[in-house]
């Protein structure tokens, strides 16, 4: 298994950082390989400049700064996204990554005079997402879990046609305490391991 | 009326920067204030940052004076109208962004004493979404529209469930004719005319 996990947290400290140390440590002792990229750590730029969006149907190749970040979504076939949920959906760091990465030639073309994209990522076979939620699970079926359907349909469909997607929650993390949250990394690892293609057989 | 429109666009000859002047006439003909943000003139940083992070719970959340000015505007704001691309069926960065950053506790909620959110901007009566769409309609449908829904239902719940909520949306941007964008500006001015 080929993996990339994309982390985005502000802070170095934080219980997504360690969520994102127990994802790699799980696949790495699984014998798969595994690519980091921290959205925070490296500085990245999540606001689609101008120039992007006027050049954003030419070639990534034109798109030096953002070389590595589409070598690592054509080299994976397994997508890890941590993160903690923000209004219900990805911090604004993290939805720039997908504005800005899987861009047209990248995760998807747009045939001329289309209206219609059709998908590039046919090699990503798994997508998973380990995310907390401040707020309940019944609050976030209210608000329409705009987070996870961005992952499990918006960009889902720009990957292999029977890539699976994992959701791997935290809810109620406002009211949780030091044991709940130790408790859900174990799960974490528990349900990674669980996901087809991770444990060796 | 007070009226907070909010536009995420980084080029002012965009269609989405047109929307934002045709629901500004239409605003100001009907007599209301208008304040307009515009998100990548302003300079706003998307990424809410480590010391920010570290405020978040704290009596002073925001640190950025130019997002404690938007706070502002926003606490006095009885609609709020929102001028954005759909991306990914989202948010432009950008904008979810300037959300993070300025719907904190003391702007948007509090944190009642067993630790849930109760509203805090109880005084929008209405939220306005402008948006475009590179998709035909029956695929936002199919795919969600989650844009929408943070707007319509994540930050509509911080009104307490109360604000009126007017969708304008121009789908398949990419082959509508001039004709068609022209009429969709025409709708956005008349029907921010009538916003009441």
């Amino acid at each position: 298994m080929r993996a990339l996990v994309v982390h985005s947290h502000p802070v170095a400290t934080s219980y997504s950082a360690a969520l994102r140390d127990r994802v790699v440590a799980t696949l790495e002792r699984h014998g798969h390989d595994v690519r980091v990229t921290d959205l925070y750590a490296e500085g990245f730029r999540p606001e689609l400049s101008d120039w992007e969006r006027q050049h954003h149907l030419d070639p990534p190749d034109a798109k030096p700064d953002l070389a590595r970040h589409v070598d690592d979504l054509r080299w994976c076939d397994t997508v890890v996204l941590v993160y903690p949920t923000w209004l219900s959906a990805q911090p604004a760091m993290l939805k720039g990554w997908i504005d800005r990465v899987w861009i047209s030639g990248v995760a998807y073309e747009l045939p001329e005079g289309g209206n219609r994209i059709r998908p590039l990522l046919t090699n990503v076979r798994r997508l998973v997402v380990v995310t907390t939620h401040g707020s309940s699970k019944f609050v976030n079926s209210l608000q329409g879990e705009p987070g996870k359907r961005i992952v499990t349909r918006s960009i889902r469909l720009m990957c292999h046609r029977w890539a699976r997607t994992h959701w791997i929650a935290l809810y109620r993390m406002d009211r949780c305490d030091d044991r709940r949250r130790k408790d859900f990394l174990d799960q974490v690892e528990r349900r990674l391991e669980r996901i087809r293609g991770v444990r060796a057989r | 009326m007070r009226v907070l429109l909010v536009v995420a666009h980084p080029d002012a000859a965009s269609y989405a920067h047109a929307s934002a002047e045709a629901a500004l006439r239409g605003l100001r003909a009907a007599g209301h204030h208008v304040d307009v943000i515009d998100l990548y003139a302003a300079g706003v940083s998307a990424a809410m940052s480590a010391e920010e992070h570290a405020a978040y719970e704290g009596p002073q959340p925001i640190l950025d004076p130019v997002i404690a000015e938007h706070a502002d505007l926003l606490r006095q704001a009885e609609a709020l109208v929102v001028v954005y691309p759909t991306w990914w069926s989202a948010l432009p960065a950008i904008l979810k962004g300037w959300l993070d950053r300025v719907m904190v506790p003391g702007v948007a909620f509090v944190f009642d004493d067993r630790r849930l959110v109760r509203p805090g901007l109880k005084h929008i009566r209405q939220i306005v979404g402008i948006t475009t769409y590179g998709s035909p309609r029956a695929y936002v449908r199919l795919v969600n529209d989650h844009g929408r829904r943070i707007l319509a239902r994540t930050v509509r719940l911080n009104t307490g469930w109360k604000a009126r909520v007017t969708w304008l949306a121009l789908h398949s941007i990419d082959t509508a004719t001039a004709a068609q964008r022209d009429a969709h500006l025409a709708r956005i001015e008349r029907t921010m005319r009538s916003l009441s």
